[in-house]
């Protein structure tokens, strides 16, 4: 099985270590990835605002170089999923922005023909490896480990894309982390915001925001969220303790990319797993990792 | 461990779920709700009252036969006729065009004339506006928020020739917006509107508002540039929690929010600070260096945040020598060339 890779920036820079884990848990899954070195960014959620076509030629672009591949793309960040996937549906449906975008991309003799599949990494888990096979791998169940799924925004909403009347009924997630072992917690967080994209010019609504859906997972029973976004995870993980600060309370949550949790249930350890680049520590995983010993299960 | 290849025959390989839509077979259409009651069954309906009697529920229960197409609103009209005739609760049109009738059902933001009811309903009032009793809310906040943004169309030129040249691609993102009831089921929804004062965002109901006029391209910019600097519109955060509880099906955010964004953008560049800087290092360097974007978003209010970025540092998050050296990425020579040389700008 292979795809065309698009890691996003965030997993370029300050979640390095989801670029890391993903390419081992794919190896391990059998998924055979295709980095995109010179794709660019697909443009968070400004540039699609202040600059629609500078939006499209860049999304298309992803889209064009999976296709040169002839591999449908792989993506494991929610913005730029929902970007790509915004692109496509614009491209597929408006014949002069097609055309205006091809002329644009073929003076890098790329061309795109509208039929990349677009997959998030944690879709390709349930499309193309399919329960089975990955029941099959699970040699390291993380059976008791209880886990709150944090969606974020862009990989269940806007309806529009995704087809949800409420997105809270999403499952794609808890119906995973079983599948590793886990037992995942309920929580009112589950679908809710993480705030990112204002974070940059103010990050008191994302630390507001984030602050209580820590807390939630917490007061659920949670030993560590997981999310399928890193811009999720930089605020879940990287504004902790200022959350901790707002609310006065400890939250010492661990927060695991999602490959990370897969990885875990694989076999694979938490150091080849980067989990100790986190800035919550999350030693209380170690005892989950393959590598200890059953007593501590 | 081996890995499994797709081709591997001693595995079968069973029919794919679909990850995207996992959840949404079993209970995630209002059909789907509708069939699993029957006529005469009993529906347990908790609303939320404002006079709790001494040692009574903020919920007060109540049993309600199920008829067929009942609708919350029909639910709540059994209540008032037959156990609780003072129950508070606004509705007019009970055709999904006056806006009046939003409440929230399980935790959610519906039109009680145009949703189904559920075996099991919490019902209670939109949040985020001040509640006068039951379930009717005071909207003064959100009719003084419109009426200071002056949504209507102001002319400085006269009228070129009748009728006026409109073309359906100029007026597509104003028509979405003139879809919206003012229901307020968007400013309950909303997270930013949630979190009170702490911004000056306006919230999704009167930017739609807002949008009716301000997308309109024969309105006089200097007008529209005036309403834009009231809105906090770059502090949406891009949730798609209006879209998902709009009745009207308008795509808040990206036929309304956005188009307004890309105005203000042209019209009052210094509130689009932070889209303009990420354009700038995407456009230069290929992709983002969240280092470079906070400092120039930031500027010097970043060193505020001094503890979080060393503890950035220590993990390696954040690398201060690419930021800056300002290294280039292997996609920096096509984002130049789609975006061109400029400071950000469009």
């Amino acid at each position: 099985m292979r795809f065309a890779y698009y890691p996003g920036c965030s997993a370029r820079s300050t979640c390095a270590e989801l670029n890391d884990a993903t390419h081992l848990v794919a190896s391990r899954l059998g998924l055979d990835l295709v980095q995109l070195e010179s794709a660019s960014c697909t443009g968070a959620r400004e540039l699609r605002a202040i600059d629609p076509a500078g939006f499209y030629a860049l999304n298309v672009r992803i889209l064009a170089l999976a296709e040169s591949h002839g591999l449908p793309l792989m993506t494991i960040c929610n913005t730029c999923t929902l970007n790509v996937l915004d692109a496509h549906a614009a491209f597929v449906s408006d014949p002069e922005l097609a055309a205006s975008v091809n002329a644009r991309l073929a003076e890098e003799n790329l061309h795109y023909s509208g039929r990349t599949r677009i997959s998030h990494f944690l879709w390709v888990l349930h499309e193309d490896i399919g329960e089975q096979r990955l029941r099959q791998q699970v040699v390291n169940p993380l059976a008791g480990l209880t886990v709150a799924a944090f969606y974020g925004c862009h990989i269940t909403r806007p309806p529009g894309r995704y087809g949800f009347v409420d997105s809270r009924n999403n499952r794609a997630l808890e119906r995973l982390a079983e599948i590793l072992g886990c037992l995942p917690i309920e929580y009112s967080g589950r679908t809710e915001c993480c705030g990112f994209h204002t974070a940059a010019h103010d990050e008191r609504v994302a630390i507001k925001l984030t602050g209580q859906h820590v807390l939630a997972a917490k007061a659920g029973g949670a030993t560590a969220m997981v999310t399928p976004c890193p811009l999720c995870h930089t605020v879940l993980d990287s504004f902790q303790p200022e959350m901790e600060k707002d609310i006065d309370q400890k939250l010492d949550m661990p927060v695991l990319h999602l490959p990370q949790l897969v990885g875990l249930a694989l076999g694979l350890s938490p150091e080849q797993l980067k989990i100790d680049r986190h800035m919550v520590p999350a030693d209380v995983l170690d005892s989950y990792a393959a590598t200890a010993s059953p007593g501590l299960k | 461990m081996t890995s499994i290849s797709p081709a591997d025959p001693s595995v079968p390989v069973l029919s794919p779920v679909d990850g995207r839509w996992s959840g949404q077979a079993e209970h995630d259409s209002l059909a789907a709700r509708n069939c699993r009651l029957t006529p005469g069954e009993w529906l347990t309906v908790k609303v939320r009252r404002s006079e709790v009697p001494a040692g009574g529920d903020v919920y007060q229960a109540f049993q309600v036969p199920y008829q067929k197409w009942m609708r919350v609103l029909d639910a709540l009209n059994w209540i008032a006729e037959n156990a609780a005739a003072d129950l508070a609760f606004r509705w007019f049109c009970g055709s999904k065009m006056c806006g009046t009738c939003a409440v929230r059902m399980n935790g959610r933001e519906v039109l009680a004339c145009w949703e189904a009811v559920e075996p099991n309903m919490v019902i209670e009032p939109l949040r985020n506006l001040p509640v006068i009793r039951d379930l009717v809310v005071d909207r003064s906040r959100y009719e003084d928020k419109v009426a200071s943004l002056e949504p209507w169309i102001e002319r400085r030129e006269p009228y070129g020739e009748f009728p006026e040249p409109l073309t359906h691609k100029q007026m597509k993102d104003a028509s979405k917006a003139l879809d919206c009831i003012s229901c307020m089921c968007c400013y309950s929804a909303c997270p930013v509107i949630g979190l009170g004062n702490l911004t000056d965002f306006a919230g999704p109901a009167p930017l739609v508002q807002l949008g009716q006029t301000a997308l309109d391209p024969r309105n006089d910019p200097e007008k529209v540039r005036r309403s834009l600097a009231l809105t906090g519109i770059f502090d949406c955060v891009s949730c798609y929690k209006c879209e998902e509880v709009c009745p009207a099906h308008i795509p808040i955010v990206s036929r309304v929010i956005e188009p307004l964004k890309a105005k203000a953008a042209q019209l009052v560049p210094e509130m689009a600070r932070h889209s303009f800087a990420l354009r700038g290092i995407v456009a230069r360097r290929g992709r983002v260096d969240p280092g470079e974007l906070i400092l120039r978003v930031q500027g010097l209010r970043a060193l505020g945040n001094l503890r979080r970025i060393l503890r950035l540092f220590a993990r390696g998050k954040i690398n201060p020598i690419k930021t800056i050296l300002g290294i280039k990425t292997g996609a920096a020579e096509a984002a130049m060339r789609l975006l061109g040389n400029r400071a950000g700008r469009p």
